[in-house]
């Protein structure tokens, strides 16, 4: 669930604080400490307040034209069934900026010349303002930004997915000794100068301050980064290639049981085919499994490790391995899921939800498989139990600035920010995300954008300009067929998406907590991909519990109470 | 007529002198002398003193409770804490043992390998098939591991051209690339495939410098291939062969980190875990990391600094010259 747009359980300031919880800051708010004599290492916790008066003021940033579908975002955003062409403009006067910067980024597509002519459009589009994007690939980017960050070598700014920060230790701590407070620039009325920032509301802003003193955590909150996307509705998918089960005479399968026999019958190691891909985030949901590792059983928090759901999921996966059913590079660094999909190798496998709508204008508009089709499938049972499906909520990630980048050219790129803001239907989210028409996009016969060659070959799944912030609201993209059946599944899931019981918090787990997760994380896939025995992780968990589980329990348990009451 | 040397009348017995070292030179004198030498160093010891022992002065950090944070003297001394850290944790232990075993199975199969091809390589007397056959051996040194471990999944992944060319023989998969008991002969293959002929350049330079009259003579003499190899051939090339091995086991606990990280998924930590990748994911990706890894790295260099000390001990109690010359 998203932070809840009522704000009810946040409206209460510093209710951590007066519980005796504490707000993390600068030097780490110690819950636990996990050695007298090194510091570090120690849980913390802040408070999403949608209350702090450093927020900007919160003026609605109208949609041009109103949707076919209405939704309820985020959790069921809405869409266009036909593309507003020609689409609004959303900034009538560009500013006039001359400014040069570097901004690192996580990427996945092909990487842009420094002269690539998207670039040097976009650089004229968003009113002069000249960005190098230094691109990294993602996986390595969330690791290697751990060094760049602490040695401050990251340009002028950095983007970082929420995911990302895992890889850091003391995440709090870094934001505000390494990052610009950028609270006085972005404070109050900014509708004039970035009217689509102002439009983000009140629930991005919230997640993107950080306090500095723990003793002080109202007092000495910042903004320390400009949200991106504000996530919300099911998380990601599992998408199966629709063509290939109707040729086969299969159903969609409803239950973890019907996916095991569809995957039988269709997979043929010696014919080099395996019916799924991969499972392993999507796939916890089928056994009812937490997505914050923690449920609570009316006395305490239990992590998904120590119940009989997790065993399950643990023998369904090693099942996948034993008899053949999944693609064999999965859980290598050579596992490729969208062309094994797209090439039929494999029926099923988990992504975000742009394969949805990507891979199927990029299918149509090459003509190589005029059958193709995807589609996702539900929320999956195991044993006739009642369905669950993971949920997205907070804020994606941040636009962080270098501490001492000077205020005018934070304005600067905030200028540029503002651009990117723009939702789909502006002329600006058209060139942020499909480029310019004739270069790397032109309108196919619906009048949508759609990637040329040359933008699927040098554009597609950059990530460029689209780091510089979320937009005012996340509406769903695509052909008018996927949109109507994202649109119908959205609906139809609402009732089985899980909601986050540490809503409002931001809570970093204890180090020996983290430690005791990965080593525990590396014995369980041993186990999934046969290096280990289904008879170890018993043991496995007892010794998760003993070296930091019970001290990570002790930790949520307590944020858990204070903020619920119990 | 025979001439016969008068003897020469009995003198007094020369005054006895002690055997003297030469006086050395005055340093000034010899700076005088040596300073073209003295200037070509100092870039070199430029080089070391910015780059290796300023850096290795902040060692010190391993004995601090270090935060990037705050100045470096401003952070707490707490002796050997981040050591005790280390030592009793059981993946630390682990990933020692692994490392160990690595080292190992690199001084026993790849660094006798490279002996082998130099040999080899020495034996042909085409200089074209010697230039052919020696690029193609070396050349894979200079591939990424990246691209090293790549090859070996495309050749001996499960779906790779192996795997497919033994079903469509109607056998099962190659599991080699991800079965964790044989990780240790995958290393093995991918070490010697990409380090044995970069190794083998200078024992072909030792064995370019042994004169080719003893190998002639030792013909002349009747003595076969096998004992001109025995005889001439390891003989002359023995004092670089012991100066490599210490040299390598100096650095025995740093046995390399991408190969192993990159196989990290497929064989899982167990079997992949060496020091190199335990201070990555324990240390700088974790709340201890720069002093926790500092120490795991101070660890490694006086471990590595008394087994090369070791070494060249023994080294010149058998008589050869080890590392430097002992006067």
């Amino acid at each position: 669930m998203p932070t809840p747009s009522d704000g009810s359980l946040f409206r209460r300031r510093s209710l951590l604080k007066a519980a005796g919880i504490g707000t993390a800051g600068a030097a780490g708010f110690p819950l636990l400490s996990a050695c007298a004599e090194v510091s570090g290492g120690e849980g913390n916790v802040q408070e999403v307040d949608q209350t702090l008066d450093i927020l900007p003021t919160y003026k609605e940033w109208p949609l041009p034209i109103e949707p076919d579908l209405v939704g309820e975002p985020p959790n069921h955003p809405s869409g266009y069934l036909a593309y507003p062409n020609p689409p609004a403009k959303a900034i009538a006067n560009p500013p006039s900026n001359s400014g040069s910067y570097q901004v690192y980024v996580p990427n996945w597509g092909p990487a842009l010349a420094k002269d690539d002519p998207y670039l040097l459009a976009m650089q004229e589009a968003t009113g002069g303002t000249k960005i190098e994007f230094v691109q990294s690939d993602g996986e390595a980017f969330a690791e290697a930004s751990t060094q760049w960050i602490q040695a401050e070598e990251f340009g002028d700014a950095i983007f970082m997915f929420g995911w990302m920060t895992n890889s850091h230790a003391g995440f709090n701590e870094t934001v505000v000794n390494r990052f610009a407070d950028i609270s006085d620039i972005v404070s109050g009325d900014i509708a004039e100068r970035w009217p689509l920032l102002a439009g983000r509301g009140d629930n991005a802003w919230a997640d993107s301050v950080w306090s500095s003193d723990p003793e002080d955590p109202v007092g000495s909150a910042g903004i320390y980064g400009v949200p991106w996307g504000l996530l919300g509705g099911p998380s990601n998918a599992f998408f199966h290639r629709a063509d290939l089960l109707a040729e086969g005479g299969f159903a969609v399968p409803t239950t973890v049981e019907e996916l095991l026999e569809t995957a039988r019958a269709w997979s043929d190691d010696k014919a080099g085919r395996w019916a799924i891909g991969g499972t392993d985030y999507i796939s916890k949901a089928w056994f009812r499994l937490e997505a914050t590792g923690w449920l609570w059983d009316g006395s305490g928090l239990v992590h998904n490790y120590e119940r009989s759901e997790f065993k399950e999921w643990v023998e369904f996966q090693r099942t996948l391995t034993d008899e053949k059913l999944r693609h064999p590079s999965v859980g290598s660094a050579d596992f490729d899921g969208k062309t094994l999909h797209r090439t039929g190798e494999i029926l099923f496998d988990q992504d975000g939800w742009s394969r949805w709508w990507q891979m199927t204008q990029e299918v149509r508009a090459t003509g190589e498989n005029p059958a193709f089709e995807l589609g996702p499938v539900g929320a999956l049972t195991f044993q006739g139990r009642e369905p669950m499906y993971h949920s997205a909520w907070g804020v994606g990630g941040w636009l962080f600035f270098r501490k001492d980048l000077g205020e005018d050219a934070i304005a600067e790129l905030l200028d540029v920010s503002n651009y990117v803001a723009a939702p789909y239907g502006t002329k600006e989210y058209e060139t942020v995300q499909f480029g310019f028409e004739g270069q790397q996009f032109e309108y196919d016969a619906d009048g949508r954008p759609a990637l040329t060659e040359a933008g699927v070959r040098g554009f597609q799944d950059s990530l460029s300009y689209t780091a510089m912030s979320g937009t005012t609201e996340y509406l769903l993209e695509g052909p008018a067929d996927v949109i109507e059946a994202r649109f119908a599944f959205d609906e139809a899931i609402l009732p089985y998406l899980d909601t986050n019981p540490f809503a409002g918090l931001r809570l970093t787990s204890p180090e020996s907590g983290t430690n005791a997760g990965s080593v525990f994380d590396e014995k369980v896939n041993d186990i999934i991909y046969g290096r280990a025995e289904l008879s170890e992780l018993d043991g496995a968990v007892a010794t998760w519990k003993s070296e930091g589980g019970d001290e990570a329990r002790e930790f949520y348990e307590k944020a858990y109470k204070q903020l619920h009451g119990e | 007529m025979a001439v016969t040397a008068e003897p020469a009348a009995p003198t007094a017995a020369p005054p006895k002198t002690r055997a003297t070292a030469p006086r050395r030179k005055p340093l000034r004198h010899r700076l005088r002398l040596d300073w073209p030498l003295v200037v070509l160093t100092v870039p070199a010891l430029a080089q070391l003193a910015v780059f290796f022992y300023a850096p290795s002065a902040y060692s010190v950090i391993a004995f601090m409770d270090y935060s990037p944070y705050r100045s470096l003297w401003e952070n707490p001394i707490v002796g050997f804490t981040h050591f005790q850290i280390l030592f009793e944790d059981p993946y630390f232990v682990d990933a020692l043992l692994n490392t160990l075993q690595f080292a190992f199975a690199q001084l026993l199969f790849v660094f006798p390998t490279s002996i082998g091809l130099a040999l080899l390589m020495h034996s042909v007397i085409s200089t074209k098939l010697r230039s052919t056959f020696q690029s193609i051996v070396y050349l894979p040194y200079f591939f990424s591991w990246v691209l090293v471990v790549s090859v070996f999944t495309q050749v001996l992944g499960q779906d790779g051209l192996f795997s497919r060319w033994l079903v469509g023989m109607g056998g099962d998969r190659l599991d080699i690339m991800r079965d964790p008991d044989s990780f240790m002969f995958l290393a093995w293959l991918q070490w010697t495939w990409k380090d044995a002929g970069w190794g083998m350049i200078i024992f072909l330079a030792a064995l370019a410098s042994i004169n080719p009259a003893l190998y002639e003579a030792a013909a002349v003499d009747g003595a076969n291939r096998w004992k001109r190899l025995w005889h001439i051939t390891l003989p002359s090339i023995r004092p670089v062969i012991v100066l490599l091995l210490i040299l390598q086991l100096g650095s025995i606990l740093s046995v390399g980190f991408e190969q192993y990280q990159l196989q990290r998924a497929s064989v899982g930590w167990g079997a992949s875990e060496v020091l190199d990748t335990f201070v990555y994911y324990r240390t700088i990706l974790s709340a201890n990391g720069e002093s926790l890894g500092t120490a795991a790295g101070l660890f490694k260099g006086v471990i590595g600094l008394l087994l090369i000390l070791a070494a060249n001990n023994i080294a010149h109690r058998l008589g050869e010259q080890g590392i430097y010359q002992k006067s």
